[in-house]
């Protein structure tokens, strides 16, 4: 108390002499040695505090030293979360001086990747003369999902410049995945039916089908593009190529009806996920085909194998660019969707001008426009660029009374959305113009960007002003309460606390809330939770899958997979077994529950959906994006998913990354150490050097890490170049190791 | 003329040094790839920083510098055609074949307490013989001497049963209620303005015995009496007077049998040897006078489908209603009778059954052996080809086409009807039937609901849950 009550003190000081333009000298003199003293006896917070309160925080710069500034900037960072704009921005610009001045780059770039400042970024490579260092900061940049271009000032040499964008543009990432799964020895592909485990239910299950249902051969197949993510074989897909001999009658691909062969060619992008060389060469046949829905496959796979990957021949935007323009609307969204998928965050001025023309073309068809809204959306995700801004808004201009009514087009406003994803203020231009557009769509879109503008932040007056939009009660069937209800997530999922409110906020509106809002409380706690089953949640969502409204239920379904994404969870797997049979007769539901089964077992378990990555600190715009998007599908399920544009669902492919991690040596072969992996710990603010982890097994590296997880090194010989052990980290070997013996 | 150096990725694989002839058009260059690759130039994709590579586009237009690296996508693969014919789905068939996929039949509408009807139209339902006789059912009743009633009830049972094969969604029995009603005046019975709840052993019993007239009328002279064949069980009792010394037999047939439940039963079996024996006094002509006499019977003839009553319900005079006894009676999936047959019968059956258990620890000791194992759906099969031509016949000497199907004593559950609650008259029926896929369905009236086989034993009793009142047990065969 009396620390705090000394802050106080000095801030009614201060805001007083402020009020009276007395002089501050005096007061600042006695802050410069209380400061002074505290940092140099391990009591960096109440410094921290105290030059808050005096907004002169530059101070702390010249009081840190090696010994505190670690400590320091973990209070700095994690207060940050805590403060309200633009306080939060200045207090991280600090941190991110006082690692500069240690050079503790890792850090640095960390926090320059949470203000998204590329300047900060540059400014790191050009400070750096570390060639391995800057590598590891390649695979930060490669995780984070941003598209970054190294030029000479950054890396002198040629040859090392091209090795280190080789690591930003993720070249290595299928080839690491791989290894991983070969350590886990999960290698061996699994048909749906391993997912399924139907003997597990025996009697209860539906009798044998003798008969192909269109339906559950779709959800197999999602089932089966989910479950083999990314390892390049699978026994539905890749077999049938390799025996083509003419036996096409037994081919998967053709067991699928109509639309169903969209999302079956493209379920081969999926499998073969970053591996661009020998994706694009089996997805290649199916551009010869004569059948449109395959050929839109084929484009949208295209998309889906370069999602996250960028190759130097730009291979997605050479093959898709051509079709863009085709008349069949299928292979225009398939095309259109690929080149959002293949192209997520890179803000490509080809692609730019290759789109905006589309949204104005009176000819495109309403689900055309709507794709290419988001795939610009994607493209251009958080760049508050003011002509796609301008384009999308003339085309919801120009929308007819019939069409605004259209679940399709709510997908116009989430695009515009996307553009100012967690970009805050810079949404109220934009969402000013939106309160001109007609009354269907006006408040729908204004929660859309809101949502989208303040999502990651954990702005707790946002929440606060969703939340008093669901409260209201709705006559002419207006859907805005639905985006408002995922905004709730969206903003809150920023940190543990507000999640854990937010997750009791969404309890009530569960209770009080109508209808519209019920079967969008599912898909918040989805994203909340997404990757990390909580039980408190899991049982949540258990409850509402048997709820009597289907909507409520379906979303519940969808959100089980959700948040038990790449899991593995057994309980979750078993509460979907149980619906499998409990939904037997009802293929909505049922597909629901096939879709959720995929998801639980992403990857066979070596994948994630979260789109939080470093200690949960940083969070990457495409993941969010390629989230959202698909949530924002799932609050109409009957239209969109469950329709003809159920290929909605491969946007999840945004957020799919390897939860491992990967230690490799100086040539970045992969280099197996011990590690001890065990839950985190918060350790800010304590005194001495507490544990970070606890309940810590030591497994030998790659390792899978869970929610919530941290590793360190069980070894002394080797250092880590980052401090956050999570996805590729280089190890230095440590030149005061002497072996024992 | 000027030649440029590139390395060509194809797949995995890198081509480091393809020469370029800038003068030349580009599908020259494709031409010297697919010496390469294999892949034909009209195939191939050659991808330059963004774009594809045209045939007749111009070298210096592309802007291919020395030393690129170029990717080239394409394959020598097959392409895949459609299929001629692409896949029937289910989704696009007529409702009657949803059925199939569905895997069980349709359920019934409760029309208002008459869940007992349902459960024993259901029960009845299971069995194909019953199904194929019907259907050979004259539509018109001219010609028989039935009377006009049980003809419409045999006409409306046939109906009702085509429909529960054809739909996959719940039926309303509403014709067939409206001619049993008609046909047995005490199912209409009324209490408070709505329809009461009835027996459904009592439904059971005179639904098969208008059938049993009807379809026995109906068929030509060489066809016996199906019903009888299907469900009766044929008696030989010795009735013996233990005073007098006299002794006598008597034949009798019956459709089902009965396991009486007393303090001591506590399984099936138990309940049907009880059930075999009993007490009578009647006048004996050598004293002169009423004695007790012993009646000791054995089954004399097996049918293809063995009925088995619970007599669960005694009439209850003080409370003037039917009570139920609660009594927990383990009842099995197989069913073996042989120790309740008669000597002459188990002569007769003692060959099949040695071929039966030849047959099974064939099955037991060699798994993989695919023949033995198809036996056993051979007679399965054959056993429905049988009915399906009508031919019905006792069962014991049927034949078909020189190979015989004899009864081998041993039976397997194939429909239990369940009641719930305290009495006869009130509570709640339901049907449990296995289906021809094997899986069991539990008939909820309108509402069917697969089962795992372990729990059908658990109908038992005990409690108040359901449990079995009528147990129908079909006939494992073998063929001879």
């Amino acid at each position: 108390m009396v620390k705090v009550g000394k802050a106080i003190a000095f801030a009614q000081e201060y805001a007083k002499r402020q009020s009276e333009d007395a002089p501050f000298d005096e007061l600042m003199e006695l802050v410069q040695q209380i400061v002074a003293f505290h940092m140099q006896h391990n009591a960096e917070p109440e410094a921290v505090d105290l030059l808050m309160e005096v907004e002169d925080l530059d101070l702390l710069v010249e009081h840190t030293d090696k010994t505190n500034f670690k400590r320091t900037c973990l209070y700095l960072n994690s207060s940050a979360k805590y403060l309200p704009g633009p306080d939060d921005n200045l207090v991280l610009d600090i941190a991110y001086m006082i690692y500069m001045k240690f050079e503790e780059f890792p850090r640095a770039l960390q926090i320059a990747l949470y203000l998204d400042n590329m300047q900060y970024v540059k400014q790191i490579f050009t400070t750096c003369h570390d060639l391995l260092l800057k590598k590891q900061f390649c695979y930060i940049l490669a995780r984070h999902g941003i598209t970054f271009e190294l030029d000479e000032e950054m890396c002198a040499d040629d040859e090392e410049r091209e090795g280190l964008q080789e690591i930003i543009n993720n070249a290595k990432l299928s080839e690491g995945y791989l290894t991983l799964a070969r350590d886990i020895e999960v290698m061996e592909p699994k048909s749906p039916e391993d997912i399924y485990k139907a003997h597990l239910l025996d009697g209860r299950a539906s009798a044998g089908a003798s008969m192909d249902s269109a339906r559950q051969n779709l959800a197999a197949t999602f089932v089966n593009a989910f479950v083999n993510a990314g390892f390049g074989q699978d026994k539905l897909m890749t077999v049938a190529s390799e025996a083509s001999s003419g036996s096409s009658s037994t081919n998967w691909l053709y067991k699928n009806k109509e639309h169903g062969k969209t999302s079956a060619a493209a379920s081969l992008g999926m499998i073969l996920l970053w591996d661009v060389d020998s994706g694009l060469a089996q997805i290649d046949k199916y551009f010869h085909s004569t059948d449109t829905p395959v050929i839109a496959g084929a484009l949208l796979g295209v998309g889906i194998v370069n999602c996250g990957v960028k190759n130097d021949c730009d291979p997605a935007l050479a093959l898709l660019a051509e079709y863009v323009d085709r008349e069949d609307p299928a292979i225009r969204i398939g095309a259109i969707m690929g080149l959002g998928l293949a192209y997520a965050g890179a803000q490509s001025e080809q692609i730019r001008s290759k789109l905006i023309p589309i949204l104005n073309d009176a000819k495109a068809s309403l689900d055309v426009i709507a794709f290419t809204a988001i795939s610009l959306g994607l493209v251009y995700v958080g760049s508050c660029n003011e002509d796609i801004a301008q384009a999308i808004i003339f085309a919801l201009m120009d929308r007819s009374e019939s069409e605004l009514g259209e679940p399709l087009t709510r997908l116009l406003p989430l695009g515009l959305g996307l553009l100012y994803l967690g970009k805050q203020e810079s949404v109220e231009a934009t969402a000013e113009v939106s309160k001109t557009f007609n009354e269907k769509i006006r408040k729908h879109c204004d929660m859309t960007l809101l949502s989208c503008a303040y999502a990651g932040t954990g702005n707790v007056l946002k929440v606060q002003h969703f939340l008093g939009q669901c409260a209201q009660h709705l006559e002419k069937g207006e859907t805005f309460q639905g985006p408002a209800v995922l905004g709730i997530a969206m903003v809150a999922m920023a940190e543990e606390l507000g999640l854990e409110m937010a997750i009791r906020s969404l309890e009530h509106l569960l209770q009080y809330g109508e209808q519209n809002i019920r079967k969008a409380v599912p898909l918040a706690l989805g994203l909340l939770c997404i990757s990390n089953p909580k039980v408190n949640v899991m049982d949540t969502l258990s409850r509402l899958s048997h709820d009597s409204d289907t909507e409520v239920a379906m979303a519940a379904i969808v959100s089980l997979g959700l948040i038990g994404a790449g899991t593995n969870n057994a309980r979750i797997a078993g509460m979907l077994r149980n619906l499998s049979s409990y939904y037997y007769k009802e293929p909505s539901l049922l597909f629901c529950v096939r879709i959720a089964q995929g998801l639980v077992h992403l990857g066979k378990g070596l994948l994630t959906l979260s789109p939080y990555h470093s200690e949960r600190f940083l969070l990457s715009p495409t993941a969010l994006a390629g989230l959202v998007t698909l949530l924002h599908a799932c609050l109409d399920m009957k239209a969109v998913i469950l329709g003809k544009y159920h290929y909605i669902l491969y946007f999840l492919v945004l957020a799919m990354q390897p939860r491992m991690l990967m230690t490799v040596d100086e040539n970045l072969k992969a280099l197996p150490v011990p590690v001890r992996v065990g839950q985190a710990v918060d350790v800010v603010g304590q005194a001495g050097r507490p544990k970070t982890i606890t309940g810590f097994q030591t497994h030998t590296t790659p390792v899978l890490l869970s929610a919530g997880d941290r590793a360190e090194l069980a070894t002394e010989k080797y250092i880590p170049l980052s401090p956050i052990l999570e996805g590729f980290v280089i190890l230095k070997e440590n030149p005061e190791y002497r072996d024992d013996q | 003329m000027s030649t440029l150096t590139v390395s060509v990725k194809w797949q995995k694989k890198v081509f480091p040094a393809v020469e370029i002839d800038t003068a030349q058009s580009p599908y020259v260059f494709k031409c010297q790839l697919y010496d390469l690759t294999g892949v034909p130039p009209e195939r191939q994709k050659i991808m330059v920083k963004g774009g594809l590579l045209k045939d007749d586009a111009d070298w210096p237009k592309v802007g291919v510098k020395e030393g690129q690296r170029l990717m080239m996508m394409g394959t020598a693969d097959e392409i895949i055609k459609a299929p001629e014919k692409g896949p029937l789905f289910a989704e696009d068939m007529p409702e009657e074949a949803q059925v199939v996929n569905v895997g069980h039949s349709a359920g019934l509408f409760n029309l208002g307490n008459t869940c007992y009807m349902n459960s024993t139209v259901q029960c009845l339902h299971s069995v194909p013989e019953l199904k194929s006789a019907l259907t050979n059912y004259p539509p018109s009743g001219a010609g028989n001497n039935v009377d006009q009633s049980s003809h419409q009830l045999t006409v409306a049972t046939r109906d009702l049963f085509i429909e529960l094969d054809k739909n996959a969604k719940p039926v309303a029995p509403m014709q067939f209620w409206m001619v049993l009603r008609k046909k047995y005046p005490q199912f209409g019975q009324l209490n408070n303005g709505a329809f009461m709840q009835q027996d459904a052993e009592e439904c059971w019993t005179q639904l098969l015995y208008t059938l049993s007239l009807s379809l026995k009328s109906s068929s030509s002279s060489e066809e016996p009496d199906t019903v009888k064949a299907l469900f009766g069980i044929e008696f030989v009792s010795r009735v013996h007077c233990t005073e007098s010394g006299e002794e006598s037999t008597e034949r009798e047939s019956v459709y089902s049998l009965k396991c009486h439940i007393s303090q001591e039963v506590n399984h099936l079996h138990e309940g049907l040897k009880r059930g075999l024996k009993s007490e009578l006094e009647k006048a004996s002509p050598a004293l002169g006078r009423s004695a007790i006499y012993v009646k000791d019977s054995r089954i004399n003839d097996l049918p293809r489908y063995l009925t088995v009553q619970f007599v669960r319900f005694f009439w209850k005079r003080e409370s003037n209603q039917k009570a139920k006894i609660l009594r927990k009676v383990d009842y099995p999936l197989v069913l073996d009778v042989f120790d309740l047959c008669s000597d002459d019968l188990r002569k007769r059956l003692e060959t099949p059954r040695q071929i039966l258990r030849d047959e099974e620890g064939r099955k037991l000791g060699l798994k993989v052996d695919q023949k033995s194992s198809g036996s056993d759906t051979d007679v399965k099969m054959t056993d429905n080809e049988e009915s399906a031509n009508g031919n019905g016949g006792t069962s014991k000497d049927s034949s078909l086409e020189g190979k015989e199907v004899h009864l081998t004593g041993i039976y397997d559950l194939v429909a239990v009807l369940t009641h719930k609650g305290r009495s006869a008259d009130s509570g709640h029926y339901v049907a449990w039937a296995k289906q021809e896929n094997g899986k069991w369905i539990q008939f909820d009236d309108d509402n069917p609901i697969p089962q795992r086989e372990e729990d059908i034993t658990r109908l038992s009793g005990g409690g108040d849950w359901h449990m079995a009142y009528i147990c129908m047990y079909k006939a494992r065969l073998v063929a001879m």
